[in-house]
């Protein structure tokens, strides 16, 4: 994924295409104090300089998928893995919640989830709890319990593959195809005619916390 | 039954209901994964349009056994590309929202006000309905029609044409929206140079240049998923990168991601444009073959800006240095096409309407109007016309009674409506005291400045009827609440506010069915004209007769029902440039940098004008509310993207991220000057109390490199106390300590000029 970060708004439409798309939990007051909830994509500010010299980058930040993963690494119950087309992925049957992984990603993209889905509290649009009625919803039913991250939508890409579809132009993320900007580009790094190949090539790009050498597979296009 | 037991008992029954629809379904074959046992869900995609602010984008939504699930944008709609903007997807939030209302409510404790229990009762809606009808009809009875008052909130064109209609036919003259607490001073501005009382379009998709007084483009304008989506194509997606100049005294968002941030004294933004034109006309930068050809009134203009508005004489009123005045003049004058627009930030102010006037002269100096990259005029779409409605002799009377917000008046000639002005009309009882009020999806007393006014003028009120799908802040003073669809429930038709040039229609049909018992305001309305007999109920005859009828026979002009109902978006033809000759509705039919509008106005109205400066653009020095000395700050409060305009902020995606630059949620921040704040020894984070001459309120503080060191900037959106676990108690609300002025020409209510001191908390 690339994402241009002077097309960027800033705008949050990422966060919550991504949260209505996979039916992430929200919070509360109490759990962000307690720096509990629930992001598969969040946008961050980072200020720098002195009035009025000021600076403020906004960056999204969805889950990086590094190569050289240090979540999947630590995890004792290979319960994060990495697929053969390079997304990371977490199976929640296998994951005993230990955390190890939050502690080890450099990019804070991992979140714990202490929620049922059936908390009553927690009203939310999904489908009722109602096993009978959930369908093809990519997650239907959440442990709690267990560390929930961004999957680069792979629901859509693995229905868009069996379809025979092109990744990266007719099947995106959700928050690709939710920016409004059109700040974020998905496709396929190894091919060099992909649009990320293009604009990779096309402009300078960083890669965040580069001196870790996790090769992120999230590229920023700098303003 | 109280009103707890009664909301649970319609949950259960809409959940039987529900429950019901899913047993009836045949078990679809699906070639998606799906569970176990479990029978595929009936998922389908709905064209409608969005209604969590004014611009109505299209959007499409996927359903499951007849759930919402999720939104998206609807690629036909051309205004933002088929993009939308992150409060739409919140819309499953305000559908499923669990504090909504599904009937209509009684209430049985007389007593009004901030912290008394309504008692709420549940009624039927032929009671609810019955007990109004008598109201109105005893109303119209005793040749009173004008004595009701109806608010509109954040209503569909659809809705927005019944209320007008119902208005027009009862005979009251006092229907108040809320477009006097959002920018009329732009619509005036606009006026005086071009004869248009409306908001202005910008041609985003060719300007290379962007000169923005105030303007949050990225957070608070309109349309906004237009300006995100340009934001994209403006800086990446053409051969030269445009360049954004924000001035602001604040580092909102926009200015974060724009090129240049140029912090300004507060409310001294007409004496910078003005500047502005002075090195563009003393070093000759202008289009002088578009000045010449199609302007009026050049030379007086030019004679006050080269007189008055040196830019080093500027420069001590808006502590700009002048050589970046004279940078950024150039700059703007010399990139072409260039387009100078304006917020509230820089308007809503008294004198408001000239600031806005000297910025929209920009545009014509430099000849961006009407052409790429320009000022555009936006078009209308062409719907089928209602019959006229059937006005008795005492609708006619009622109707040329003054209206309560005293618009048109001597007071404020301009306006259309002074909507917060309403409160002391109705404490006051002048021009005559008013009987009865409907609000219709209206949260006033959240939003507009000196909210405790509205509380004490709503509690003063006879009868009060509130339609709305939940319990807001306004709801809490009515006698009747009615609750009403939202708009993913609902039949209506929306038009694009002015931002594309071209028109375009947007449908609103159910994505699912009504929840609970609530039905739409057209359906009311369309059930109280039926119940009031006589002339109003003609009034509603032959134009549909419900509300899915309403929008089969206004937007038949426009393409077959089936294939409507299916696209959602209606485009009207390409947008044409250049219209110089029909476009200016002025007395000299051009642009006009002496507005010959306003001295006709004025001079109607006798005594007000006192010479040529009058008619011009100027700079008319800021007036504050409170003394500098008590009250060292200028309050500056502001719309963040999050903030939803519904009335309600129940919606938890949203409170998450609700300040993306503070990186926090489910709050409000006082944002002051790192450097003041340590003068004051005030720390970060801590609590501190914001205090006018008139209200204060607490909340903790951040301190901040971005923002003028006098100023203090707090968001608005916050500070519900009416319902809702996700909104209530939560941050404070700005609008409680604002004092109440004017822009005396157009009614625009100012919201920075209030003074504050801060204090430890």
């Amino acid at each position: 994924m690339v994402i241009d970060l002077d097309k960027c708004t800033g705008c949050q439409a990422c966060t919550t295409a991504c949260k209505a798309e996979n039916n992430v939990p929200h919070g509360s007051p109490e759990e962000q104090q307690l720096r509990r909830e629930i992001h598969w994509n969040k946008v961050i500010a980072v200020t720098n300089g002195k009035y009025p010299r000021v600076r403020t980058e906004l960056i999204p930040m969805p889950c990086m998928h590094c190569d050289h993963t240090p979540c999947v690494t630590v995890c004792p119950a290979k319960a994060t893995y990495r697929r053969d087309d390079g997304i990371i992925v977490q199976d929640f049957r296998r994951c005993i919640g230990c955390k190890y992984c939050i502690v080890a990603c450099p990019y804070g993209a991992r979140s714990f989830n202490v929620k049922e889905q059936e908390e009553k509290k927690y009203h939310r649009h999904d489908p009722p709890p109602d096993r009978k009625a959930w369908g093809p919803w990519p997650f239907p039913s959440r442990t709690h319990g267990v560390v929930e991250k961004c999957t680069f939508c792979f629901h859509r890409i693995d229905q868009g593959v069996k379809e025979g579809k092109q990744i990266g132009k007719d099947v995106v993320p959700a928050c690709v195809e939710d920016c409004p900007a059109n700040a974020r580009t998905f496709g396929d790094l190894d091919d060099a005619k992909s649009d990320v190949s293009r604009l990779l090539s096309s402009r300078g790009w960083i890669r965040l916390r580069e001196e870790l050498a996790t090769k992120p597979k999230v590229y920023y296009l700098p303003g | 039954m109280n009103r707890r037991t009664f909301l649970k008992v319609s949950v259960v029954t809409g959940a039987a209901i529900g429950a019901g629809q899913m047993i009836g379904q045949p078990n679809a074959l699906s070639a998606l994964p799906v569970q176990k046992k479990s029978p595929a869900a009936e998922e389908k995609w709905v064209a409608t349009s969005c209604l969590n602010c004014p611009a109505c984008c299209a959007i499409r939504v996927k359903t499951a056994n007849e759930r919402a699930i999720r939104i998206t944008g609807n690629p036909l709609s051309l205004t933002s590309e088929g993009k939308i903007c992150p409060r739409a997807h919140i819309g499953l939030q305000v559908l499923y929202d669990p504090g909504r209302i599904y009937s209509p409510l009684k209430r049985t404790n007389r007593e009004k006000g901030k912290g008394s229990d309504p008692k709420w009762t549940p009624l039927s809606w032929d009671q609810a309905l019955g007990e109004m009808n008598q109201r109105l009809k005893s109303l119209r009875e005793s040749d009173q029609p004008h004595k009701l008052l109806l608010f509109s909130g954040l209503n569909t064109a659809s809705s927005r044409d019944m209320i007008d209609r119902f208005a027009g036919a009862f005979g009251t003259p006092n229907l108040v929206s809320e477009n006097g607490l959002d920018a009329e001073t732009e619509k005036s501005g606009n006026w005086m140079a071009d004869g248009h009382y409306g908001d202005t379009a910008y041609d985003l998709d060719h300007t290379n240049y962007i000169l923005a007084f105030g303007a949050d483009l990225l957070e608070s304008s309109r349309p906004l998923s237009r300006f995100l989506r340009k934001w994209g194509k403006l800086r990446r997606e053409k051969p030269n990168r445009t360049k954004v100049v924000v001035i602001n005294p604040r580092y909102s968002l926009t200015a974060a991601k724009s090129d240049e941030w140029v912090p300004i004294h507060p409310g001294t933004d007409a004496a910078l444009a003005m500047a502005i034109a002075h090195v563009i006309l003393s070093e000759n930068l202008h289009d002088a073959a578009y000045v010449n050809s199609r302007t009026a009134g050049f030379d007086a203009y030019k004679r006050l800006v080269l007189g008055q508005y040196n830019p080093e004489a500027v420069s001590k009123v808006t502590g700009i240095p002048p050589e970046s005045i004279k940078r950024i003049a150039r700059e703007y004058a010399q990139t072409k096409p260039a387009i100078a627009l304006r917020g509230k930030e820089s308007i809503a102010w008294p004198g408001g309407s000239y600031a806005s006037y000297a910025i929209f002269c920009l545009n014509a100096l430099v000849g961006s109007i009407d052409v790429p990259g320009g000022i555009v005029y936006q078009e209308k779409p062409e719907f089928k016309d209602m019959p006229r409605w059937v006005e008795d002799a005492v609708a006619g009377r009622g109707k040329n009674q003054t209206p309560l917000d005293l618009h048109g008046t001597n007071q404020f000639p301009l306006a259309e409506v002074v909507t917060n002005r309403i409160p002391e009309s109705l404490l006051e009882g002048v021009p005559y005291p008013t009987e009865m009020a409907i609000g219709f999806n209206s949260n006033f007393n959240m939003s507009a400045p000196g909210a405790e006014r509205w509380d004490r003028a709503l509690k003063k009120l006879p009868y009060y009827v509130h339609i709305s799908p939940f319990i807001s802040e306004m709801a809490l003073n009515a006698d009747l609440v009615l609750p009403s669809t939202t708009y993913l429930e609902e039949w209506g038709y929306d038009h694009s506010p002015a931002g594309a040039g071209f028109a375009e229609v947007k449908l609103k049909q159910p994505v699912v069915a009504s929840q609970g018992g609530a039905r739409s305001i057209t359906d009311i309305i369309f059930d109280l004209s039926k119940r009031l007999q006589g002339t109003v109920a003609q009034s509603f005859l032959n134009i549909g007769d419900h509300s899915e009828g309403f929008v089969k026979f206004r937007t038949e002009t426009l393409m077959p029902w089936k294939e409507w109902v299916g696209k959602g978006v209606w485009r009207g033809k390409a947008y044409e440039y250049k219209k110089e000759k029909r476009i200016f509705n002025t007395p000299s039919k051009k642009f006009e940098f002496y507005s010959g509008n306003l001295k006709a106005i004025l001079t109607k109205k006798g005594n007000r004008a006192k010479g040529d400066l009058d008619f011009l653009p100027h700079y008319q020095g800021v007036k504050f509310l409170g003394e500098k000395e008590k009250y060292p700050f200028i309050l500056l409060p502001y719309k963040p993207l999050m903030a939803m305009e519904n009335g309600s902020q129940n919606y938890p995606w949203a409170q998450e991220i609700f300040l993306p630059m503070q990186g926090i949620g489910w709050d409000t921040l006082v944002e002051m000057n790192s450097e003041t704040a340590g003068n004051l020894k005030l720390r970060d984070g801590s609590a501190v109390w914001v205090e006018s001459p008139f209200q204060k309120i607490k909340a903790r503080l951040k301190c901040s490199e971005g923002i003028h060191p006098q100023v203090v900037a707090i968001a608005c959106g916050q500070g519900h106390y009416a319902y809702g676990q996700w909104q209530k108690g939560l941050g404070v609300n700005p609008n409680d300590v604002i004092g109440v002025d004017y822009d005396d020409l157009s009614g625009q209510a100012v919201f920075f000029n209030t003074r504050v001191k801060v204090n430890k908390g």
